[in-house]
C-alpha cells in the first residue's frame, strides 16, 4: 500500500492508459470517445512527469512523443487495416522526429526510407490485395482485448519503474561514486584505455559537429565493420533466397 | 518524480532555455527569415508552375505544327490564370463509397512531399549573399540528398491511396503500376548520386555545389561522371511520371491512372505535385551535375555583393530552365515504354550500370588515380551496355524471323520491341 502511495504518479496514467486502450479495441464492448478521453487523460498525466523544460527542443519532443504516442493507440485500435498501416507510419514519423532531435538524422532519414518508404508500403500493398471484399470480422472485434492491454501497461510499467529507479540510484549515490571511481582508479585505468582504443573512431573528431555523416560511416566501418559485414551478408542470403523461391516464367506464373 | 525522469529530458539541456516571455518572441523573430523564404519559393514555385504548362503547351504546339494557346491575352499569356480558376470554379465532386479521408489526403500527400523535398535545395547563391536574400529553406542540412530521398520515398502514399481510396478498379490498378515504377525507379536514382557524394565526400547539396564551383567548369561532375547524370536524369523523369515513362497517366492506352476520380482543384493538387517534382529535379540535376549557379567568366565563387548574387541567382535559373526544356522537348521525341520495358529498363540496366559507376569510384578513389579516368569508364559502360541491348534486341528478330507463331518474347528484353 504504501508503494502504491508513494508510486501513484507513476501508476495512475498507466492504469488509466491501460483502461482507455481496453476501451478503444475494436469489439462489441467498445466505446471509443470514453476510451480516448481516458488515454488522452494518460497522456496529459504521463507528460506531467517528464521534466517541463519550455524550451524548443522540450516542445518538440512533446509534440513528436505524443504524436507518437497518440499515432500508436490509433494503429492498434483502428477497425480498418488500412488506416492501422498509415498510423504506422505516422508513428514511424513521429520516431524519426525524436531520432533528429536526438542529433541523428541519418538515422531518421533511413528510418523514413526503409520503414515508412517501403516496408509500410508493402503492408499497404498487401492488405489492399487481399481485401478485395471489405473488413472482415477479425478486424472488427479484437481477440483478447482485456489481457493484451494488461500486458502491454504491465510490461511498460516495469520498464518505467526500472528506468525510474535507476536514474533515482544515480542521483542518490551521485556523491557515493566519486568516491568509489576514486578508489577503483587504479583498477579501472586498463579497461578505460582499453575502451578508449576500441571506441576511438567512433568519437566524433574535435572539428566535427555531432550526428554528421562522415563521423557515423568511420564508426560503421570501424569499430562495427563486423556487424556490418555480417549485416550485409545476411541481406544478400535473403535476397538470393527470395530469388531462388520466386518461380520462372516458363512455370506459369508471374 | 519530475528530476527522476531527466534522463529522459538530457538533450533538452543542449539549448539554453529562454526568459519566459521575451523568449518567445525572440523565438519567432528567429525563424521570420526561414518563413518569409517559405512563402517566397512556395510563391515562386506555384507561380512557375502554371507558367511552365504554358510553355510546354506552346512548345508541344511548335513540335506538332500547332498554334497552341493563343486566346486569353496576348500571345495566350493569360491562359494559365484561366485554368487556375477554372480548376477552382470547377465542381468538386466526391464520388460516392470513396473512402472519404483518405480520398482527400491522397492529394494532400502528393503535393506536400514534392514540397517538402524543395526544403533543401538551394535556388540560388547560399554564400556571399546578402543576409536579407536567403536562397534555401533550410540551410546547412548535412543529409541534404538523402533527406530528399527519404521524403521522395514517402510521396508513394499518395498514388497508394489515391488509388486506393477511388473504390475503383481502373484506379486501383493504375495506383499499383504507378507505385511499381516510382518504387523501382528510387533505386537507380539513389545509386547515380552515390558516386558524386564519394567523390566530394559530402551528402550536404550546397557542399556539392561549392565544391564544383572553386575547381572551375572542367571540376562539373557532368565530366567525370556522364554516366551517373544520364542514369539520374532519366531515373528522375520515371520518378515524377513524365513521358516517355508516364504509364501513370497514359491517357492515350489505358483508362487513367490513381487520379481517374479525381476533379477539379484535387486534380490540380496531383498535377501540381508533379510538375513541382519536374522543377526539383530540374534544380537537382542542374546542381549535381551542371555546377549549379557557377559559370566560368560571369558568376565565380570568390565574388560577392548585390550584382554578384544577381548574376549567380540567373545563371542559375537558365540551367534549371535549360533543363525543364530538355525534359519537355523529351516527350514529344521519344514515344512511352511498354510495362515490361520500363521495369527491365530500372532492373537490368540502370541498377547494374549505377552499381558499377559506384564500384568505379571506388576503385579510383582507392588508389588515387586520375579522376579523368571515370569518364572513359563511364563511356565504356554505356558502349558496353548499348552493345548487349543491341545484340539482344537483334537475337529476338531473328527468333521472332523464324518462328512467326512462336511465343511472345519472355525474356523482357529492354532495347527494342521485336516484332
Amino acid at each position: 500500500m504504501n508503494w502504491i502511495q508513494h508510486n501513484w504518479a507513476l501508476l495512475l496514467p498507466l492504469v488509466l492508459g491501460a483502461c482507455g486502450v481496453w476501451l478503444m479495441m475494436p469489439g462489441a464492448r467498445s466505446i471509443r470517445p470514453l476510451g480516448g478521453l481516458a488515454c488522452l487523460g494518460a497522456l496529459v498525466l504521463g507528460f506531467q512527469l517528464v521534466a517541463g523544460s519550455r524550451d524548443v527542443s522540450g516542445s518538440m519532443f512533446l509534440v513528436f512523443a505524443s504524436a507518437t504516442l497518440i499515432s500508436a493507440v490509433l494503429m492498434i485500435t483502428s477497425r480498418n487495416p488500412v488506416y492501422a498501416a498509415l498510423w504506422f507510419a505516422v508513428v514511424t514519423l513521429g520516431v524519426c522526429g525524436l531520432f533528429l532531435l536526438q542529433s541523428a538524422p541519418f538515422l531518421a532519414a533511413a528510418t523514413i526510407i526503409v520503414y515508412a518508404g517501403a516496408i509500410i508500403v508493402t503492408f499497404l500493398f498487401v492488405i489492399m490485395l487481399a481485401q478485395q471484399a471489405g473488413t472482415s470480422s477479425y478486424d472488427t472485434s479484437s481477440r483478447q482485448p482485456f489481457c493484451a492491454s494488461v500486458t502491454a501497461f504491465t510490461l511498460l510499467g516495469l520498464l518505467l519503474i526500472t528506468f525510474q529507479s535507476a536514474a533515482a540510484q544515480q542521483t542518490v549515490d551521485g556523491a557515493r561514486a566519486t568516491e568509489v571511481a576514486a578508489a577503483n582508479k587504479a583498477l579501472d585505468v586498463q579497461m578505460k584505455v582499453e575502451t578508449l582504443d576500441i571506441h576511438k573512431s567512433s568519437r566524433p573528431l574535435p572539428s566535427e559537429e555531432l550526428g554528421q555523416m562522415r563521423g557515423l560511416g568511420r564508426s560503421l566501418f570501424t569499430d562495427y565493420l563486423f556487424a556490418v559485414e555480417i549485416g550485409g551478408t545476411l541481406l544478400l542470403i535473403a535476397s538470393i533466397g527470395a530469388i531462388a523461391l520466386a518461380p520462372r516464367r516458363a512455370q506459369g506464373t508471374l | 518524480m519530475s528530476s527522476m525522469f531527466s534522463t529522459l529530458t538530457t538533450f533538452a539541456a543542449d539549448a539554453p532555455a529562454p526568459a519566459e516571455s521575451g523568449g518567445v518572441v525572440s523565438l519567432v523573430l528567429a525563424q521570420l527569415p526561414t518563413v518569409i523564404t517559405i512563402g517566397a519559393a512556395l510563391g515562386a514555385v506555384l507561380g512557375a508552375v502554371s507558367y511552365l504548362i504554358y510553355v510546354e503547351r506552346k512548345l508541344a504546339a511548335f513540335m506538332q505544327d500547332r498554334v497552341g494557346p493563343n486566346r486569353v491575352g496576348p500571345w495566350g499569356l493569360l491562359q494559365p490564370i484561366a485554368d487556375g480558376a477554372k480548376f477552382i470554379l470547377k465542381e468538386d465532386v466526391i464520388p460516392e463509397y470513396v473512402d472519404k479521408v483518405l480520398f482527400v489526403l491522397a492529394p494532400c500527400i502528393a503535393a506536400m512531399t514534392t514540397m517538402l523535398a524543395f526544403a533543401v535545395v538551394p535556388f540560388g547563391p547560399v554564400d556571399g549573399a546578402p543576409s536579407f536574400m536567403r536562397f534555401i529553406i533550410a540551410p546547412n542540412v548535412d543529409i541534404g540528398m538523402v533527406f530528399i530521398f527519404a521524403i521522395g520515398s514517402l510521396a508513394v502514399y499518395g498514388i497508394i491511396l489515391g488509388g486506393w481510396a477511388s473504390n475503383n478498379k481502373y484506379s486501383a490498378l493504375g495506383s499499383l503500376r504507378a507505385s511499381a515504377q516510382v518504387i523501382s525507379y528510387e533505386i537507380p536514382l539513389g545509386m547515380s548520386v552515390l558516386g558524386i557524394a564519394l567523390l566530394g565526400g559530402t551528402l550536404n547539396i550546397e557542399q556539392i555545389l561549392l565544391n564544383q564551383a572553386k575547381g572551375g567548369i572542367t571540376q562539373w561532375y557532368v565530366w567525370t561522371q556522364p554516366l551517373a547524370c544520364l542514369i539520374f536524369f532519366t531515373a528522375a523523369l520515371a520518378e515524377s511520371n513524365r513521358l516517355p515513362f508516364d504509364l501513370v497517366e497514359c491517357e492515350q492506352e489505358l483508362v487513367g491512372g490513381f487520379h481517374t476520380e479525381y476533379s477539379s482543384m484535387k486534380f490540380a493538387l496531383f498535377f501540381l505535385a508533379e510538375y513541382t517534382h519536374v522543377i526539383t529535379i530540374s534544380f537537382l540535376t542542374a546542381i549535381l551535375f551542371f555546377g549549379g549557379w557557377h559559370f566560368p567568366g560571369i558568376a565565380e565563387p570568390g565574388s560577392t555583393g548585390l550584382l554578384a548574387t544577381g548574376l549567380k541567382f540567373g545563371v542559375l535559373l537558365s540551367k534549371v530552365f535549360a533543363v525543364i526544356l530538355v525534359i519537355m522537348l523529351i516527350r514529344w521525341t521519344i514515344p512511352r515504354f511498354r510495362f515490361d520495358q520500363l521495369m527491365g529498363l530500372a532492373w537490368k540496366v540502370l541498377i547494374p550500370l549505377s552499381t558499377a559507376n559506384v564500384v568505379a569510384v571506388m576503385t579510383v578513389l582507392q588508389f588515387g588515380w586520375s579522376k579523368w579516368w571515370l569518364t572513359a569508364v563511364s563511356l565504356l559502360l554505356f558502349v558496353v551496355a548499348g552493345a548487349i541491348g543491341v545484340k539482344q534486341a537483334h537475337d529476338a528478330l531473328n527468333r521472332s524471323g523464324r518462328r512467326p507463331h512462336a511465343k511472345p518474347e519472355t525474356s523482357g528484353g529492354h532495347v527494342a520491341h521485336a516484332h
